[in-house]
């Protein structure tokens, strides 16, 4: 594994050849030297503080008048405690399920929106520049948003529009964010929609999710769209291609480099998800994003806290290493 | 169509592609956080800044959530300023009330703290007291102000025998119902016991009066704890035994599970409770959907408020029903909170000068619209008896509060609590196992 990451991020660093002469070098570095010293600082110092205080028992205390985090070393106890906990590995379950699920609804819908923007239509110009304003909410506004709209009385906004379509009735509220399997009642399939954490809250926070994610996937697709050859299409239209064929075997393929950026890109923020399920759900959805802010800052485990955040750090970067080996880079 | 003749599923990505459009996308996902102010924090609102060295700054922090609002604490703020004998300038940070803990955390770890005077929530009083955040205000209280505040009121506050926050906010449950629905119901006064209460529950259901008679803030959050802390109150006993260990599997912590999931397997309790907070269960409330809300004061206010509410006029404030067993005429969950001075602060006597004048009397008795006084004094003067004219049922809820354990690692315990308890009331396990479940793991925690 650290060949295979050696060989993607460090060796075309070694690779570099400089272009500048050797008196230029000096004031190179020294143009550098405050981008460097500031990632040193605010990157990897925190960084490798943290990682020390995941082999600790650590705790903020206050001892004649100065503040300060108190720690006892543990080794990997920490780490220990987590792979062991049963909780800790519902939660990477649920994550997963929520990454996953979230993934596929983004990139379908995304693909989707694209394609039509890419139709000429009246008022295309206006509906591409509409579409980007999910993207601009804040996601701590989006969460609180959708919570209205997902209100379990009749006077919630999606409980009024149900209402509106006749599928509902004042008196039946449906109770969106309900955090019980699916399927409960099913056998087996309620069983293992328990154990991966599906719960009709997670779908229906993952469409919330999803709104606001949609716009850029389906912008950035669009440019992807727009940089096929049209002569391709031609040739392939001369041959008698439908327009499945034509999607199937040209877009798609040709889409592949930017749909495994958005991959790549949206599996790592999935994967450390917090914000719109603490707010609508507080901890009810255990996602380990949730689970490390409450280690770390609600119990005061800071130790507890930093070794989960490795954790998660590590399965991201298991996954990057999955994404690496699909999209099967070539040296130039 | 040929595949010969169309390569593009053959086609391999080169490095340079894969990095173009990482940093295409990088740099879109990078704008769109800066345009877009992700996670944008709570304003926060600050006094004028110091004109010279003299001036002593005082940070101070507060929730903009429930208690005093902003203009209230800022006018005290610019008031104590005007009065005091050192210059001085006072500083609010105002965040919601989940996020005070953090903050006050924070400040702890800083070699200087960030923040002097802090709100401290009465479930933190032991974990800062050991931890040292806070200093102990023994010797700055005089016995002539302890007598005149209600020892349950104190109590909140002490910790291995030291005074850790001087009382500010006298926050508590209290019974809200609509008179109209009851008397629709056939009934002319709100329940005694919590057996008339689920009998009026029953009533109002099957006359369909209303389709779920009650609601509670029931989501996984503190709020679900005191809620159950309430209603153990209300059957007469704790969640823990005198000597601090876990005792919800026997007695009145069974009772109270039982009966909590009692109202939801009878579709008593709206089961949308389980993800509704205080402010969700008072929207329902005000909005006549539901006849009962067991929540904090501050819904007596917005229940009244004709621009707020639909049922100001039949919306009635009173006694949290005790069940027939318990010989307490009611029972209610405290939910006081303190100002207290960081330990590493640089400004211990002038915050301290500070929370003395917050705290006054005189101050208190100006606001009593907004809020209960923490001093008996002020309570039962006929000034407060007229503003609030439930402040005698107040005082005997207050009288008759409980509160949740006192322990340094309250925040693990609670997580547990609310776990075990949410799962009960989703019909994922039954009171028994819950409460069970509840008694090993806190026991497992504390060794």
């Amino acid at each position: 594994m650290l060949k295979r990451l050696y060989d993607y991020f460090v060796h075309p660093l070694t690779q570099i050849e400089f272009r500048v002469n050797r008196s230029d070098r000096l004031f190179v570095f020294l143009s550098l030297a405050p981008s460097i010293l500031i990632t040193m600082v605010v990157v990897f110092l925190p960084l490798f503080y943290a990682l020390y205080l995941s082999f600790n028992n650590a705790e903020v205390v206050v001892i004649g008048g100065k503040g300060g985090v108190q720690t006892e070393w543990i080794g990997l106890s920490n780490y220990f405690y987590f792979l062991q906990d049963k909780a800790f590995w519902q939660g990477v379950r649920v994550t997963t399920y929520f990454t996953m699920v979230s993934l596929a609804v983004e990139l379908t819908l995304g693909i989707i929106v694209a394609l039509v923007l890419n139709q000429e239509f009246f008022g295309r110009g206006l509906v591409r520049a509409l579409l980007i304003l999910p993207w601009a909410v804040p996601t701590v506004v989006n969460a609180r948003l959708w919570g209205l709209i997902y209100e379990p009385q009749s006077y919630g906004a999606m409980n009024g529009l149900f209402q509106l379509l006749g599928l509902t009735t004042p008196d039946n509220a449906i109770n969106f964010l309900t955090p019980v399997p699916i399927f409960q009642d099913v056998p087996i399939l309620g069983q293992l929609m328990g154990w991966i954490g599906s719960t009709s809250a997670i779908n229906w926070i993952i469409l919330a999710d999803t709104w606001k994610v949609i716009p850029v996937v389906a912008l950035l697709v669009l440019a992807g769209l727009q940089s096929i050859p049209l002569d391709l299409y031609e040739a392939a239209k001369v041959d008698g291609a439908n327009n499945w064929q034509l999607f199937w075997s040209i877009t798609l393929p040709m889409l592949r480099p930017i749909l495994l950026v958005i991959l790549v890109f949206r599996t790592m923020e999935l994967f450390r998800v917090f914000d719109i399920l603490y707010i609508l759900m507080a901890y009810t959805i255990p996602v380990v994003g949730i689970r490390t802010f409450q280690e770390t800052f609600v119990f005061g485990l800071f130790g507890r806290g930093s070794a989960i955040a490795f954790l998660i750090g590590l399965f991201i970067l298991l996954i990057a290493l999955v994404y690496i080996n699909l999209i099967s880079l070539e040296d130039e | 169509m040929s595949n010969e003749k169309i390569h593009p599923t053959n086609r391999s990505i080169s490095r340079r592609d894969f990095l173009k459009a990482a940093s295409l996308v990088g740099g879109a996902f990078t704008s769109s956080y800066v345009l877009t102010g992700c996670n944008s924090q709570p304003p926060t609102v600050t006094t004028p800044t110091p004109k010279g060295n003299e001036i002593v700054t005082l940070n101070a922090l507060y929730m903009n959530q429930a208690g005093y609002s902003e203009k209230v604490l800022k006018d005290i703020a610019a008031r104590y300023a005007k009065a005091s004998a050192t210059p001085v300038d006072i500083s609010f940070t105002f965040v919601k009330y989940d996020e005070l803990h953090d903050k006050i955390v924070t400040s702890a770890a800083a070699t200087t703290a960030t923040f002097d005077v802090i709100l401290l929530d009465l479930i933190w009083t032991a974990e800062f007291g050991k931890k040292g955040y806070v200093i102990p205000l023994d010797d700055r209280i005089t016995p002539e102000i302890k007598s005149d505040i209600t020892p349950a009121i104190f109590s909140a506050f002490v910790y291995n025998k030291q005074t850790w926050a001087f009382p500010f906010l006298a926050n508590f449950q209290c019974f809200f119902y609509n008179a109209d629905h009851l008397d629709k119901a056939g009934f002319s006064a709100a329940p005694k016991t919590l057996e008339e209460w689920y009998d009026q529950m029953v009533a109002l259901k099957s006359k369909n009066i209303v389709k779920f008679p009650y609601i509670d803030s029931w989501n996984q959050k503190e709020g679900l704890v005191c809620d159950y802390v309430r209603t153990t109150g209300q059957c007469g006993g704790d969640l823990f035994d005198a000597d601090g260990k876990p005792a919800m599997d026997t007695g009145a912590g069974l009772q109270a599970l039982q009966f909590m999931r009692q109202l939801i397997d009878d579709g008593l309790a709206d089961p949308a409770a389980t993800n509704t907070d205080e402010p969700g269960a008072m929207n329902a409330f005000v909005s006549g959907a539901v006849s009962f809300n067991t929540n904090w004061t501050f819904v007596r206010g917005n229940m009244l408020d004709p621009k707020l509410s639909k049922i100001s006029a039949s919306a009635r404030t009173g006694l949290l029903p005790p069940s027939k067993d318990n010989p307490a005429p009611t029972g209610s969950v405290s939910g006081f909170q303190g100002l207290a001075v960081m330990a590493n602060s640089k400004n211990v006597a002038q915050s301290w000068d500070f929370i003395k004048f917050a705290t006054d009397p005189t101050i208190q008795s100006e606001n009593l619209q907004s809020e209960f006084p923490v001093w008996t004094s002020v309570q039962q003067s006929s000034q407060a008896k007229k503003i609030n004219p439930d402040a005698d049922l107040y005082a005997t809820t207050l009288a008759n509060v409980h509160h949740r354990p006192r322990v340094a690692n309250y925040q693990q315990v609670s997580a547990i609590i609310q776990e075990e308890v949410h799962n009960c009331l989703l019909k994922q396990t039954k009171p028994e196992e819950a409460t069970s479940n509840m008694v090993s793991r806190v026991s497992a925690l504390n060794g």
